[in-house]
């Protein structure tokens, strides 16, 4: 199992650069998140890992060798727009697939036979995709992603579409696959998610890098700066607390609040606030950031340097 | 490797599109509609050029021409008559007569012309013609009786003279027609045309569902956009060479009897067949005369096909990749279909003149080439340095197509939102 490395990455589109400079790893065994705003730069740089475009300048390896046909054939790719054909029959299509990667007949069929067990599609073999409802095609092109059984798979929001419980046995198979030792790349929108998957995060904001390593280092660094509360009754004390520039408001619902504290504040300051106005508090935390809080501030502190710089 | 992935396109390609119903459908319908679209030309060509029986009221105002005027095929029939013009016209326009015609005094000094009345004008039919050499005759007879001149000196002027068409080629001489040759070359120009439209949208369509779906990023993450293009292209092209070769076994199957069911029906003009020359050729020409074309014609024939196939699909595959809709793909295809419509458009003249400078270039020029290089192949011995030329011109033009629409796919399919206009596909060009 190899080490997926971009090193010193760039691409342009005319004049416009989507990603400047870039420099990040994926580790076999581990999960890298790799997240960003939209536009941040991405698809871009998962489309030059999957050999689909060639960087400007730099270079993307795999085990050690440029990304090519070859390296594709040892990966997995499932995009964020993705589809299927469809007037294929389901076991066609991914027999269509595994002979693209270079598969035999029989290894792929006794594969597909596999994975669409696994994931309880076997009826579903000589349905046709638009017979299919969405959540069972999202689950047939994450078959095609790993039929061919890739040491590197990037996947872009493979969740999008799959309710509770198919998304828990899709969550399952991935941390399987890691187990196994292959590289995994996970781009999402989903914090939650990317907080209960990645071991390594890269941030990509406007082509470029603005936080990356390993998740527990990330959130140590920003330390214990947020206050995780469940309270019961009027929530004006929030309202209260923002205006005088004493936190900034996470998430944030009827009777719970997540408050990152800025400047001096200290935890104590924002019990006594709250005392004074809540009936009762059922819990007061002081935790680490959650992984949206990280990427709220980063992403906001380097748009604001550059628009500080601009102006 | 990389040709393999190819092949595994092609190959999914063409086995999805064969097994599926309009294939199927289209498999077996196209030669019945094409045999039945071409009997019916053939059949309104040949009612055309035969003159079918008329009477004709005739009012001869010199007095003297009536008599000579005459239909040696007894077809026409003139009915002599004193009436005045209204009295005619309602007979005309009842139906009674088929027209009338007038002989003014001054016609046989020159000075007056004859005039026929009838409700079809003109026309282009061989029937005005007829008509006008019976007048001729009557006139040039009364002119040299006025000169006293014997009439068998009018018969020796008169006596016809008929001359063979003789085709000189390397392989000696052929004598036929070679109305038949164009007639087969015709409808092979035709077929192109259709063939390489039809095969040429369904690549066209392909492409631009694939990208709709969506599926085409996860199929780029295994094979290079060129070998997606290459794959899609020569699959549907072997389908499409499949079903032309279906097509013309049963052609050539069909042909041997078509002359026998072309009796059968029969021609408008009802049961007496006439024997004139023209309507045997046209017989002749639609059932009995494709077994003479030499095998290499048909070689020729596919290989054109191909050629111009391979070319447009191309194209047309370069500009579905850059659309998200047929209906986008319109004003970025008409570019690329002015050539095609214009070699089916100087299609008549190649048939006429296939040896003309105009025929020539056509033939050269390799986005025009498949349709008129085909149709002289089959007309005329077309020399060998023009046919190889030809070919290689296109597919040389081939291979710039390809790189051109595989520069532009590999951006295309990936782009989604607005519609490139034709300049922006330029610049996609020079992206690396």
């Amino acid at each position: 199992m190899s080490i997926l490395k971009i090193q010193g990455v760039t691409k342009r589109y005319g004049k416009f650069v989507a990603v400047n400079n870039i420099t990040f790893e994926a580790q076999p065994g581990r999960i890298l998140g790799l997240l960003g705003p939209n536009g941040a730069g991405k698809t871009t740089s998962i489309r030059m890992i999957a050999f689909i475009t060639i960087p400007d300048d730099g270079v993307v390896t795999y085990g050690g060798e440029m990304v090519s046909e070859k390296s594709q054939e040892r990966m997995g790719y499932l995009p964020e727009e993705r589809g299927l054909y469809k007037k294929m029959k389901v076991g066609e299509q991914l027999m269509y697939f595994a002979e693209l990667k270079g598969m035999g007949k029989a290894e792929a069929r006794e594969r597909i036979r596999y994975w669409l067990d696994r994931f309880g599609a076997l009826e579903w073999v000589n349905k046709k995709t638009n017979e299919l409802s969405k959540g069972m095609q999202q689950k047939i092109q994450f078959i095609a992603t790993i039929l061919h059984n890739p040491s590197l798979l990037i996947l872009d929001e493979p969740f999008g579409g799959l309710d509770p419980i198919n998304a828990e046995l899709l969550q399952t198979v991935i941390m399987e696959l890691k187990d196994e030792g292959r590289t995994i790349v996970f781009a999402s929108h989903r914090m939650e998610q990317v907080e209960e998957l990645c071991d390594d995060i890269c941030l990509i904001s406007k082509g470029e890098i603005i936080v990356k390593g390993a998740l527990s280092d990330i959130k140590r660094q920003f330390g214990k700066n947020t206050v995780m509360m469940d309270f019961d009754g009027s929530d004006a004390f929030l309202d209260e607390l923002e205006s005088t520039g004493a936190v900034r408001l996470g998430s944030r619902s009827t009777r719970h609040a997540e408050l990152n504290l800025l400047g001096l504040t200290t935890p104590k300051h924002i019990l006594e606030v709250a005392l004074s106005h809540v009936t009762n508090i059922t819990r007061f935390e002081l935790v680490e950031p959650p992984m949206r809080e990280i990427f709220v501030t980063a992403v906001s502190k380097q748009q604001g340097q550059q628009a500080s710089k601009t102006v | 490797m990389s040709r393999n992935k190819i092949f595994v396109v092609a190959k999914n390609e063409f086995t999805k599109r064969v097994k599926t119903r309009w294939f199927v459908f289209t498999t077996l319908l196209g030669p019945i509609v094409m045999v039945g679209f071409f009997t019916v030309m053939g059949l309104v060509t040949a009612s055309s050029l035969e003159t079918t029986e008329k009477i004709i009221s005739l009012r001869d105002e010199t007095s003297r021409l009536g008599a000579a005027v005459v239909d040696p095929s007894g077809k026409i029939t003139f009915k002599p008559t004193d009436a005045n013009d209204d009295d005619l016209k309602t007979l005309v326009l009842n139906g009674d007569v088929s027209g009338y015609l007038v002989l003014p005094n001054g016609l046989i000094e020159g000075t007056e012309s004859a005039r026929y009345y009838s409700t079809e004008g003109g026309g282009i039919s061989n029937f005005s013609g007829d008509l006008r050499s019976i007048i001729r005759d009557a006139v040039r007879l009364t002119r040299l009786e006025d000169q006293a001149v014997s009439r068998d000196v009018f018969d020796i002027i008169n006596a016809s003279v008929s001359l063979d068409s003789i085709q000189l080629s390397d392989e000696g001489e052929e004598q036929g027609s070679t109305a038949a040759y164009a007639i087969v070359g015709g409808i092979m120009g035709f077929l192109i045309y259709i063939t390489m439209l039809v095969y040429g949208s369904v690549v066209m369509q392909g492409v631009i569902e694939e990208k709709t779906s969506r599926v085409v990023e996860i199929i780029i993450s295994s094979v290079k956009p060129f070998q997606l293009l290459m794959g899609k292209v020569l699959g549907i092209g072997a389908m499409g060479l499949v079903q032309m070769s279906f097509w013309a076994v049963l052609i050539a199957a069909g042909t041997t009897f078509s002359g026998t069911i072309i009796g059968m029906i029969g021609p408008p003009s009802g049961s007496n067949l006439p024997d004139s020359a023209s309507q045997a050729e046209i017989l002749d020409a639609i059932g009995f005369t494709i077994p003479d074309l030499g095998p290499e014609v048909f070689i020729w024939f596919v290989l054109f096909f191909l050629g111009g196939y391979l070319l447009y699909a191309t194209l047309f595959a370069g500009i579905g990749s850059s659309v998200e809709q047929q209906q986008d793909a319109q004003s970025l295809m008409i570019p690329v279909m002015m050539p095609i419509i214009v070699s089916i458009m100087f299609l008549q003249a190649v048939l006429e003149a296939p040896n003309s400078t105009l025929s020539v270039a056509l033939s050269l020029f390799p986005f025009t080439a498949p349709i008129p290089m085909v149709v002289r192949i089959a007309m005329i011995d077309v020399p060998f340095w023009q046919i190889a030329l030809s070919f290689s011109l296109l597919i040389g033009t081939f291979i710039g197509a390809v790189w051109v629409s595989s520069r532009i796919y590999r951006i295309g399919i990936l782009s989604y939102g607005k519609k490139p206009s034709l300049k922006e596909l330029i610049r996609w060009l020079k992206y690396a």
